[in-house]
């Protein structure tokens, strides 16, 4: 069968916007996970936002929140995003933490003796100081613990 | 910039702030590779081309003939009924003059990119070049013949007609 082969050369950079450079800021110097709060509708965004997405109100209550949340919902991925599989299948989660009304997403590891499962109580495992750069990735990731 | 916006809302950033690591941000270059299967249809289309002929599919129906060839005839809702080999001459459907290549850069001797009607089909035609002319002389309806690539050079690629070439009546 005849066919053609091609590549499409789509490249592009990224910036974090106002509210997403200050959540990376902070989770970079300090290793500390912001929020930001709405006023007008109490709820807290994370990753912080410069608007409220659900009244459009503008944002500017920063909080901080606690590097402990639970998982929201999950998926197991056993393929990269180029479609390699992975030598070890990798937890993609929703976390919602302690005092958000939102979930980020994030890898889950070290889950040894229990099921990964909804509700399950999880923390952020973040990098040595000097290996942080800025990115979520700062935020190594979150592992089971108990209370 | 007009007269009613002085200036943009939101933040300006130019592409030092990004080199300089001024702010964060996060490059990706996916590899988006395809392979593109050319079905039954354009599958034998570019294999007669390497051979120096086009090939069109015909219905019965209505009669038709379609170039490039689908095996399904989109007037009737029916699957077509048989090959034809057709000349490879036609006639100029529509044509433009272009003096930016592919790549948007400028060129000195200007393209003629053209939809030719093959002979023996009825209607619309392929996308191709027009060359050995100049673009001021093209004219619709104007008659041409394919110029063939040498049959070491055919890869069974539209490209292997180099252009059209305008044959006098």
């Amino acid at each position: 069968m005849k066919h053609v082969k091609g590549k499409m050369p789509v490249n592009f950079l990224y910036t974090a916007g106002v509210a997403g450079e200050r959540f990376l800021r902070e989770i970079k110097e300090n290793a500390k996970i912001l929020g930001v709060r709405c006023r007008k509708c109490d709820m807290v965004h994370v990753p912080p936002k410069i608007y409220c997405e659900r009244c459009f109100e503008r944002l500017g209550e920063w909080t901080e929140l606690a590097s402990e949340g639970q998982i929201e919902t999950f998926t197991m991925c056993y393929f990269d995003a180029d479609g390699n599989r992975l030598a070890e299948p990798e937890i993609l989660a929703v976390i919602r933490l302690e005092g958000a009304n939102e979930g980020i997403i994030h890898r889950v590891r070290k889950i040894r003796d229990q099921q990964v499962h909804v509700g399950m109580e999880v923390k952020a495992v973040f990098r040595e100081k000097k290996d942080r750069v800025g990115s979520v990735l700062d935020i190594a990731y979150f592992e089971p613990f108990a209370r | 910039m007009s007269i009613k916006i002085k200036e943009y809302a939101g933040t300006p950033l130019r592409e030092e702030d990004l080199k300089q690591g001024k702010v964060l941000s996060i490059g990706y270059w996916p590899k988006a590779k395809y392979n593109w299967s050319a079905g039954v249809a354009i599958g034998r289309y570019l294999a007669e081309l390497k051979n120096a002929r086009i090939v069109g599919r015909q219905c019965d129906k209505c009669g038709r003939t379609v170039v490039p060839p689908r095996m399904f005839c989109e007037w009737c809702f029916r699957p077509n009924d048989r090959w034809v080999i057709l000349k490879d001459s036609g006639v100029v459907n529509t044509y433009s003059i272009s003096h930016i290549a592919a790549d948007a850069t400028r060129i000195k001797k200007p393209l003629i990119p053209t939809v030719i009607q093959i002979d023996g089909t009825t209607d619309a035609g392929i996308l191709h070049l027009v060359g050995e002319t100049d673009p001021k002389k093209v004219k619709f309806g104007m008659k041409v013949q394919a110029v063939w690539k040498r049959p070491e050079e055919r890869t069974g690629a539209i490209t292997d007609i180099r252009y059209f070439r305008p044959i006098e009546r």
